[in-house]
């Protein structure tokens, strides 16, 4: 068990504080019950194992044989240290879809130095998904996992993770689906395991939950076969761990948007939920345009983000107007749904939801009418033109005192301007060396991120501030020690600051440098230039979750 | 996930410590053989693909532990098993008349749908011991037991001679293959909205 490295911890741990608005002096008392959550809910340290090893490990051949009594070795020494960088580093632009190393298997030098291994496996140790390598070379592997896990249900116990040197291995059992993630990423406990339950999400959306029935019937049921062809839905999931903050702020994005194009695109979609689509949801890539729903239908952040990456990493669905059983794991884990998506270019699209089976037809009515609409009020123009432009920058957060209406990147301070001069000295990005934040508005179960600018410009940088904000979103949230609501830390890469209210949750990125007086003065501006922009970067009114 | 359909088959071995299971396996998979004697603890896994009839599967071979006290790991070990091997050696008496409680054991844990069908296979091994003189259980003997039980397959091998194995496994496979042909049917529900209220999960979890 690690304890969180001292480095990593400000000098001034996070305190407690009531409310609005966000002043230094609030940061200065000594905390006492605040040490950084380790993965308390370890069952199981790994004590390495003094067992011979058995059987004829060290003539494998061609084949792979595992000791589940040599589990303990195997993660120590098997699995080794990453020192060597993925040829193939994750980003945005480099990001290759589908399967990798798929010849790869677990006697692979280059499979054991991957950093974060995702397995889905049967109850009777059957493989179903890897992340890398080839699921039935993998089978020994395989086998071993559930044969660690029912090991520990024997006792009635289970296990939830295992701690070896830098690795952690999280566990989560769903019925007779298991799944595991293998990892050096330093992520909390609790990220690794919401992902993985995101990826058993991302199964039921496919499958529904009645496949765990087949499970029941026949323990030998492999469905592998169910889930021919979505290697690539997984695969994009899995990349959006570390790009997207939806996956752990269970909270949706809106498309930066005109409050009156926002409002057209909110009422052609309104009608069409009226005449009986359960669903009407307008999608720019992973951000919102609009969304409606039935009467007393809810739709959850988690079921949208899963459904999303469902349709956007599938490629068919670009090609054509599509009509796909879908399930909505929040909303009814145990059926599907049917779901009309249409694309109206390489971004926007269209998914209405139906219970009925025959609704093709209706709704590629409704997609018609919709598309006049949207044409006529310059939705998709508008909608194409907000994808470049942008949405907040932290370059243009306004200064505090002032008053009037706002609007998105009229605040943009001019070069002369007093403040920008002094702050200039602060660093690259915004005022008070502001890198980056992430509001969460609560009630609306929104969040709006600001655009990346330097330094956050490259993807590896990017995904580093992703996993620093998720380690903060997930100590502000422990169960143990918290609800949090105010955070402070300082390490050589940032200044981390973390607000949190009823309302609101707001995470700030800061040069490492930052004044910290200053950095909680420009949170209470972010606050505001949110508030005051709400109406563009928000869907209101119409959520269908206040229901 | 592949999207070109593999069949993956558990096969379980079992069988009293000492008869040759793991030697079986090794020989089978890596066409190896060492005279030295190394228990297995708990359980080792090897894979090995097989191409029968036009088709590639995964044998996932599962190689229990002989020793009692190894037998805590039971029902997560057996489940979901598409064939179970019984292995005793043909110079001991014990390992033979134990068949019977190896495979009411596994029937018990694994429960499967159809235990009168469920394939077995039987191996009597160490046939080259002595050039057969040490030999205590006859074949005939045997193989009125194997009858006696649903007429369970029986071959006769030695793992350091390599002798009968590969049919062995072949039969296994095979068998593995059959039992594992009934098809599921995968018949999810559609949601109804008009009698069930959908409630909505509470918040987020965090």
């Amino acid at each position: 068990m690690s304890e969180m490295s001292s480095s990593e911890l400000d000098p001034e741990p996070p305190i407690r504080l009531h409310l609005p608005p966000l002043s230094p002096s609030l940061f200065d008392a000594e905390p006492s019950d605040l040490q950084q959550p380790n993965g308390s809910a370890a069952r199981h340290s790994s004590d390495p194992s003094s067992s011979t090893s058995s059987g004829y490990a060290g003539e494998r051949g061609s084949s792979t044989a595992t000791t589940v009594s040599q589990v303990e070795e195997v993660l120590h020494n098997e699995i080794q240290e990453i020192t060597i960088h993925d040829p193939q580093p994750l980003s945005h632009s480099s990001w290759l879809p589908g399967k990798r190393h798929g010849d790869e298997d677990d006697a692979s030098i280059s499979w054991r130095r991957r950093k974060k291994h995702f397995f889905v496996l049967s109850h009777s140790g059957k493989p179903i998904y890897s992340r890398y390598g080839d699921e039935h070379k993998l089978a020994g592997f395989s086998a071993t996992l559930q044969a660690i896990i029912s090991f520990v249900e024997n006792g009635a116990d289970h296990v939830k993770l295992v701690r070896a040197g830098k690795h952690q291995v999280v566990f989560l059992v769903k019925g007779p689906i298991y799944l595991v993630c293998i990892c050096c990423t330093e992520e909390p406990y609790e990220s690794l395991r919401g992902q993985l339950e995101l990826i058993h999400g991302q199964i039921i959306v496919i499958l529904t939950k009645s496949v765990n029935r087949c499970f029941e019937k026949n323990p030998k049921f492999d469905m592998t076969p169910l889930l021919g062809g979505t290697d690539i839905v997984f695969s994009s999931l899995i990349h959006s761990f570390s790009w997207n903050p939806a996956t752990f702020l269970h909270a949706y994005t809106c498309l930066p948007l005109a409050y009156a194009t926002r409002q057209a695109a909110g009422a052609i979609l309104q009608d069409v939920a009226d005449s009986g689509v359960l669903f009407a949801i307008l999608m720019c890539r992973h951000k919102v345009i609009s969304l409606v729903g039935a009467q007393k239908a809810s739709l959850h952040p988690d079921d949208m983000l899963l459904l999303a990456n469902f349709v956007m990493s599938s490629e068919s669905f670009r090609t054509s107007e599509a009509f796909s059983p879908v399930c909505l794991p929040r909303y009814n884990a145990l059926a599907f749904l049917y779901a009309y998506i249409h694309f109206f270019d390489d971004d926007t699209y269209l998914m209405l939801l139906t219970t009925s089976s025959d609704a093709f037809y209706h709704l590629k009515d409704c997609r018609i009418s919709i598309e006049t609409v949207l044409l006529k009020s310059n939705v998709l123009s508008e909608a194409q033109r907000s994808l470049v432009d942008g949405g907040m920058r932290v370059e243009d957060l306004p200064p505090l005192p002032y008053s009037g209406s706002s609007h998105l990147g009229q605040h943009r301070l001019t070069s002369d301007s007093p403040e920008r001069l002094r702050e200039s000295d602060c660093g690259i990005g915004g005022a008070a060396g502001l890198w980056h934040f992430i509001y969460r508005s609560i009630y609306l179960d929104q969040y709006i991120s600001s655009e990346f600018s330097s330094p956050i410009n490259t993807p590896k940088q990017q995904k580093r501030l992703y996993r620093a904000y998720q380690k903060l979103f997930a100590s502000m949230h422990d169960k143990g020690l918290g609800p949090h609501k105010t955070q402070f830390r300082r390490d050589e890469n940032y200044v981390l600051l973390c607000w949190v209210t009823q309302d609101f949750e707001l995470y700030a990125a800061f040069d490492p440098l930052a004044d910290k007086a200053l950095a909680i003065k420009t949170c209470n501006r972010v606050c505001q230039w949110v508030k005051d922009v709400e109406n563009e970067i928000f869907l209101l009114g119409a959520s269908p979750f206040s229901w | 996930m592949p999207s070109r359909r593999r069949t993956l088959l558990k096969v379980i071995i079992l069988g009293d410590s000492g008869v040759g299971k793991t030697s079986l396996m090794n020989q089978y998979v890596n066409k190896k053989f060492s005279n030295q004697y190394k228990a297995t603890i708990g359980a080792d896994f090897l894979t090995k693909e097989v191409q029968f009839e036009d088709r590639l599967f995964t044998l996932q071979i599962w190689d229990t532990a002989g020793q009692e006290r190894f037998q805590s790991l039971g029902v997560a070990f057996y489940r979901g098993a598409d064939c179970c091997v019984l292995v005793y050696d043909v110079n001991s008496m014990k390992s033979f008349d134990n068949l019977n409680n190896w495979r009411e054991e596994f029937l018990i844990q694994a429960s499967p749908s159809d235990p009168e069908n469920f394939p077995f296979v039987v191996i009597g091994n160490k046939i080259d011991i002595d050039g057969g003189n040490s030999r205590v259980v006859s074949e005939k003997k045997a193989r009125a037991w194997c009858a006696s039980k649903g007429n369970i397959p029986y071959f006769e091998t030695s793992a350091k001679e390599g002798i009968n194995v590969e049919e062995a496994f072949q039969c296994i496979a095979k068998n593995a293959l059959k039992s594992g042909e009934e098809e599921e049917l995968y018949l999810p529900d559609t949601i109804d909205v008009g009698n069930s209220s959908q409630p909505r999960a509470t918040g987020c979890e965090c």
